[in-house]
């Protein structure tokens, strides 16, 4: 027994304290006394220079270089004591809070080094760059789109910049990274009780409401930064147009449910689409438009509620990985371009068709096929109604036969095969080797 | 000391030996074999997108024609489905997308166009309207699928009121029942042998379930995205288990009651056995699976192979 306990001790006390022990801790080289970093500072001069930095990494500062570097040897670059990635965190680990609402991703992939250099630099927290110049070297669409709004937000172009509202790692408490709740935070600096913000929102009680439904924080080139496609009645500030009058209690619900409240402005397109053999089915529950289409204001065109392949994706997930891993397929350098640009709409009406799968056309062929390859409609493969598909003989051979519309993965040619020889020993079987 | 490690390596290896033991007892082999496809009617015409296909337990099988606007119905005998002289067509269906029979052979189809429930007698003629009579403008009733129990009541998904509206044999109104508080998108409903109605939620792949006494529904699976794509049709066997048709990922995947995975019936293809984008799936008593196999253009005909 004594023997068992003692061989249990033997294994787990070394894995308890190499848990417990912090990276650079646990790398502690035997230097000769009064050493420290000065040994490195011999050869490695340019960082004297580093070290009248007025932002200097603790380790540095204290002549730790060991902390990170191993003196002698490492299978990791610049002789890192491990993967540069999971360097930083094992002191920085508060970084992301445990639950998160939202994180950047470079810190969740470990590249701190993107924003901060690792030993100095003349920024506050050794950061490479200062304020929004530093963010926008990635997000330079923004950047754009700030520096080109007619209308700007103010905190966006003075003091903190980006940070005014953005934690720069993670955010415990919105998304985005945002510091806290759209609401919450856009009340710290918009007196939401002032009799001018009331009557410009029209004696709506929107103080607990989303500003950015309305809003665009980044600037926009619109008066009071509204989206730039911003719903018509939004912009003529007839809210109750939608809503209820603003002293009803549900003053802030829509009017009607489902498509409903959206007829009495879009009725011959809503009509054309429930005329139609096939209607998509989110269109008739009682959320109907608004499942895609967002009520007020977005960043993109006709008011969907974010990119095209977003909206589709959000139950059609399957369908949008399907198109991810055949964009990232090395043989599918053909792939069809709307496949490529995630534009759904190319080939299916996103309302209502008379075709299966909400195609556009119903002949697949020439009529949707064709609207792009009008070259295939002439292929030496008998293609049509003459065509009967050897393998079903209620099918003709269409573009489809062959083809898949939404990618193939790992199949080239947009091919339901891996190989041409797979495929066309399907109906060629007296091929088949 | 060496007495008692033999000891323990030997009561170990007994029981890694019984635990996989059970688990082979345990499991549930499901094989299944392919019978034949229905192509056309009386007339050579043939089916076109057919989304709907309902069998009875004496033989009969009603085909909703989607793509020609009709029904069609067939008896099947030794596994020969003979269609009957008489297609159909009625001027209150346009777009049969679902189909079903009632104990009586009396047929229930729900129109895509028109979003309404029509009801036929058993020999195909116009016999009225089920739930509210609103036809191609929206409101705020959207069946968008319907189920008929042994006992001929019906059960209408209705995502407009997000709720499973249950109508005894006569129309009368019996209970609803609301959906889960969160789904993605709830495409079908069934009612097993006990009398529990499912609900398939297409874009989390999980199923939902609720007692013959309960007016709530909570979930029996998790998300099953990993085993399926887009499942939009379901319905169960005389045994309980559930038939999930993923008509995205072009397969029949099989739940047993409790709700875990058993196993798939069928995959992606043009050739007779496999399906492309399939749509409703109906299992008689003799365990005949009919599955409306919409993009070949067929219904094709499986049956279980009795376990050995």
């Amino acid at each position: 027994m004594l023997l068992r306990v003692a061989a249990v001790l033997f294994i787990c006390m070394p894995v308890a304290f190499l848990i417990a022990t912090p990276l650079h801790a646990a790398h502690q080289v035997k230097l000769k006394p009064g050493a420290s970093g000065s040994e490195c500072l011999r050869c490695h001069e340019a960082f004297q220079k580093t070290l009248k930095s007025p932002s200097v990494h603790p380790l540095l500062k204290s002549g730790k270089c060991t902390g990170c570097h191993d003196p002698h040897t490492s299978t990791h670059k610049n002789l890192l004591i491990s993967d540069v990635t999971t360097l930083c965190n094992s002191c920085h680990k508060e970084m992301v809070p445990d639950k998160a609402r939202s994180s950047h991703k470079i810190v969740v992939e470990g590249n701190c080094i993107t924003c901060h250099d690792a030993h100095g630099s003349d920024n506050p927290f050794i950061l490479i760059k200062t304020g929004n110049a530093l963010c926008v070297e990635c997000h330079q669409d923004i950047a754009t789109q700030t520096n080109q709004a007619a209308f700007k937000h103010e905190p966006l172009q003075k003091g903190k910049g980006c940070l005014s509202c953005h934690n720069p790692h993670a955010s415990a408490r919105a998304d985005y990274l945002l510091k806290n709740e759209v609401a919450v935070l856009c009340k710290e600096c918009h007196k939401t009780d002032r009799s001018f913000f009331v009557g410009r929102h029209m004696n709506y009680k929107v103080t607990d409401s989303s500003c950015d439904s309305c809003h665009n924080p980044h600037g926009s080139n619109k008066s009071g930064i509204l989206y730039n496609a911003i719903h018509a009645p939004v912009a003529e500030k007839n809210c109750n147009q939608c809503h209820p009058d603003p002293s009803a209690p549900n003053a802030l619900e829509p009017k009607k449910k489902g498509v409903s409240l959206c007829l009495d402005c879009h009725k011959e397109t809503i009509t054309e689409t429930f005329n139609k053999n096939r209607v998509h089915a989110p269109l008739t529950d009682n959320v109907g438009c608004l499942n895609c289409h967002h009520p007020h204001g977005t960043k993109e065109k006709k008011l969907l509620n974010d990119t095209q392949f977003k909206v589709c994706g959000t139950c059609h997930a399957d369908t949008v990985a399907l198109q991810q891993w055949s964009i990232k397929n090395p043989k599918n350098e053909n792939l069809c371009e709307p496949v490529k640009t995630g534009n759904c709409t190319s080939c299916h009406s996103p309302h209502a068709a008379n075709n299966v799968l909400l195609f556009q056309e119903e002949n697949i062929s020439v009529g949707l096929c064709g609207k792009c390859h009008e070259w295939e409609t002439h292929s030496t493969h008998p293609i049509g109604e003459k065509a009967i598909d050897q393998r079903d003989k209620n099918l003709t051979v269409e573009c489809l036969s062959c083809h898949v519309g939404c990618g193939t993965g790992n199949n080239p040619w947009m091919m339901p095969f891996a190989t041409t020889y797979d495929l066309c020993t399907q109906c060629h079987v007296e091929r088949k080797r | 000391m060496r007495t008692s490690i033999k000891i323990y390596v030997i009561m170990t290896m007994g029981l890694v030996l019984i635990l996989s033991a059970t688990s082979s007892f345990c499991a549930e082999e499901l094989k299944f074999k392919y019978i034949t496809s229905i192509y056309s009617d009386n007339q050579e015409g043939k089916l076109k997108q057919p989304e709907g296909v309902a069998c009875s337990n004496d033989n009969f099988i009603v085909v909703a024609d989607t793509g020609n606007g009709r029904l069609v119905r067939y008896t099947f005998k030794d596994s020969l489905a003979e269609p009957l002289a008489r297609e159909i067509r009625t001027p209150q269906i346009k777009y049969p997308r679902r189909v079903e029979m009632n104990s009586k052979n009396e047929i229930f189809v729900l129109d895509g166009k028109l979003r309404r429930i029509v009801r036929l007698t058993a020999d195909g003629k116009f016999n009225g309207f089920i739930g509210p009579q609103k036809a191609s403008s929206p409101s705020a009733y959207a069946p968008i699928s319907f189920q008929i129990d042994k006992d001929d009541n019906l059960y209408i998904l209705d995502i407009f009121s997000e709720q499973v509206m249950v109508l005894g044999a006569r129309g009368e109104h019996r209970k609803r029942i609301t959906l889960p508080k969160e789904y993605g998108f709830i495409a079908d409903l069934t009612v097993d042998d006990r009398g529990r109605v499912l609900l398939l939620d297409s874009v989390t792949a999980r199923v939902y379930s609720s007692t013959a006494n309960s007016t709530r529904f909570s979930a029996i699976t998790e998300g099953l995205k990993a085993y399926m794509r887009f499942p939009a049709d379901l319905t169960t066997d005389t045994q309980g288990r559930i038939y999930l048709v993923d008509r995205n990922g072009s397969k029949i995947i099989i739940l047993a009651r409790d709700g875990s995975v058993l196993g798939r019936l069928s995959a992606k293809g043009w050739k007779e056995g496999l399906l492309s984008y399939p749509s409703q799936i109906c299992i008689n008593d003799r365990g005949e699976i009919f599955i409306a196999d919409t993009n070949n253009n067929r219904v094709q005909v499986f049956v279980e192979i009795e376990s050995q």
